[in-house]
């Protein structure tokens, strides 16, 4: 299952026109929160999650789940300069990062 | 004895002439039906009028058509009422040359009872070259004011970049998908899908919407003169907050818009006041932010006369220290300078016939910027209705 986490509604169903169009599952969440109410991951999930969320940011999100135990792969997006993403997912392992606007296929770098 | 008296007079009378001529302002006599008495040299170069051709004359010769008409009204409500509107207190008047040319003169007027029936001093002053001084000042204000909309600029395009992100990344996205659809439709030979189009109608959507930011951002950059126009004030206030948003965004301060549901019509350039009001709310901004409840209102008013735009923080207030050097130019009590700000803010707000106030606030109460504006009033020709 593909989890996508993204505040803005246009990039989320962007996201996931180029996910299913490509026949692949996809869930939406608006929040961190949204998600952590509603949903758990399995290892095989891959979560492409906005690290600029309102509330729970998204990189606090994956520190959440690491905490937590669960370590499915992440990819986070974010449109700010790569000095506020490196503050941003500090301390995170293991994590590709999606600059927008996109300037490569993103179904190839997220399926890859 | 009648001789010396009138050897006297002629004496005095000279005296008169010559001071008459030497005077740097232009001096008119004039009695109580208007006719010109005294003319002097000063009102020749003026007017081009000789003195001989101008005595004897109604003083209305020497005004635009439109004030000549009233003149009489005026001199005759005088006469009437007593009630002095221009006598010891000078005015900005315009006066006409022999040409038919226009020009603003600085006239004060005295009054002197004599044995022939009440007479009026007129003392004139041209305005052409402090004229020309004020409009110069005018134009580097102007400069000044493209001059900070552009370094505000510079501080909005890393804020506009990331608001620009995120339509483009949908809109690519969107064309991702569509294309990778496509070429699957090619490779299985099946005709594309409506699917595909509801796809590419996203695209299009957000490509105007980030163009939508883009003409807004260029509205307000674009170097214009400055043009007066009637414009509701809700309208241009709220395109101006529209902008700000763009600033405040990720900085979790609330605007709130108390605006009323008639439009409020001034006559003023949209780009200056928009200028002014981004300014007040930019420091609305920053101090509501280090503030508990960080909000900012705007809110907007009028009464017959006067249009208002308020802005107030849930900041602390101002001490009355800093709140009396708000204004001056060169103020810094604060880190962000918004001295410069606020003195351009006023001057702009002057030049429109307004003003800028401040309420320091404090107390708990947070500082209000109030910017006022005249009212546009209907003329005549507008409120005809013609049956």
């Amino acid at each position: 299952m593909y989890i996508i986490v993204e505040d803005d509604p246009s990039v989320a169903d962007a996201l996931e026109s180029l996910l299913s169009g490509a026949g692949l599952p996809v869930r939406v969440f608006a929040s961190a929160e949204e998600f952590i109410h509603s949903s758990s991951l399995t290892s095989e999930d891959t979560m492409i999650v906005d690290l600029g969320l309102p509330g729970m940011s998204g990189g606090e999100l994956v520190r959440h789940l690491e905490k937590a135990g669960a370590t499915p792969k992440v990819i986070a997006i974010s449109g700010k300069s790569s000095r506020t993403i490196a503050r941003e997912t500090e301390g995170l392992s293991d994590l590709k990062i999606l600059r927008k606007p996109p300037a490569a296929d993103w179904l190839e770098a997220i399926t890859a | 004895m009648g001789e010396l008296e009138d050897r006297r007079t002629a004496v005095s009378e000279a005296r008169f002439e010559s001071l008459l001529d030497t005077a740097a302002d232009g001096v008119i006599v004039i009695d109580e039906t208007g006719r010109m008495l005294v003319f002097n040299k000063i009102c020749e170069r003026l007017f081009g009028y000789s003195s001989a051709e101008a005595i004897g004359q109604n003083v209305s010769l020497i005004m635009p058509p439109e004030f000549s008409v009233s003149h009489d009204r005026f001199m005759n409500n005088y006469h009437r009422t007593g009630e002095k509107r221009i006598i010891g207190i000078g005015r900005e008047v315009s006066g006409m040359h022999r040409d038919g040319s226009v020009f603003p003169l600085e006239l004060s007027v005295g009054e002197a009872k004599t044995a022939d029936g009440r007479q009026y001093i007129g003392v004139l002053r041209d305005l052409r070259s402090r004229r020309a001084v004020e409009q110069r000042v005018s134009q580097l204000q102007a400069q000044v004011v493209h001059m900070t909309r552009l370094s505000a600029m510079d501080e909005m395009g890393a804020a506009m970049a990331h608001e620009l992100n995120q339509p483009l990344t949908a809109l690519l996205l969107y064309l991702q998908a569509v294309a990778r659809q496509i070429k699957t439709c090619f490779a299985d030979n099946k005709p594309p899908s409506d699917k595909m189009l509801g796809v590419l109608d996203k695209a299009v959507q957000e490509a105007e919407r980030a163009s939508h930011i883009v003409q807004r951002m260029r509205q307000m950059v674009e170097k214009r003169d400055p043009e007066r126009a009637t414009i509701d004030l809700r309208e241009v206030v709220n395109e101006a907050l529209d902008l700000s948003e763009f600033v405040a965004q990720g900085a979790t301060v609330t605007i709130r818009r108390v605006f009323g549901m008639t439009p409020i019509h001034v006559d003023a350039d949209a780009t200056q006041i928009q200028q002014i009001i981004l300014n007040l709310l930019r420091n609305a901004l920053e101090v509501a932010k280090e503030s508990e409840e960080r909000w900012v209102k705007v809110s907007i008013g009028a009464d017959d006369r006067s249009a208002f735009v308020s802005v107030t923080d849930s900041g602390p207030g101002f001490s009355e220290d800093v709140s009396k050097s708000l204004f001056k130019t060169f103020s810094t009590t604060k880190k962000s300078g918004m001295g410069l700000g606020l003195a351009i803010s006023r001057a702009i707000a002057q030049n429109h016939g307004g003003d800028l106030m401040a309420d320091p606030g404090g107390n708990g109460q947070g500082a209000t910027f109030t910017l006022m504006l005249p009212m546009h009033h209907l003329d005549e020709t507008e409120d005809d209705t013609w049956g």
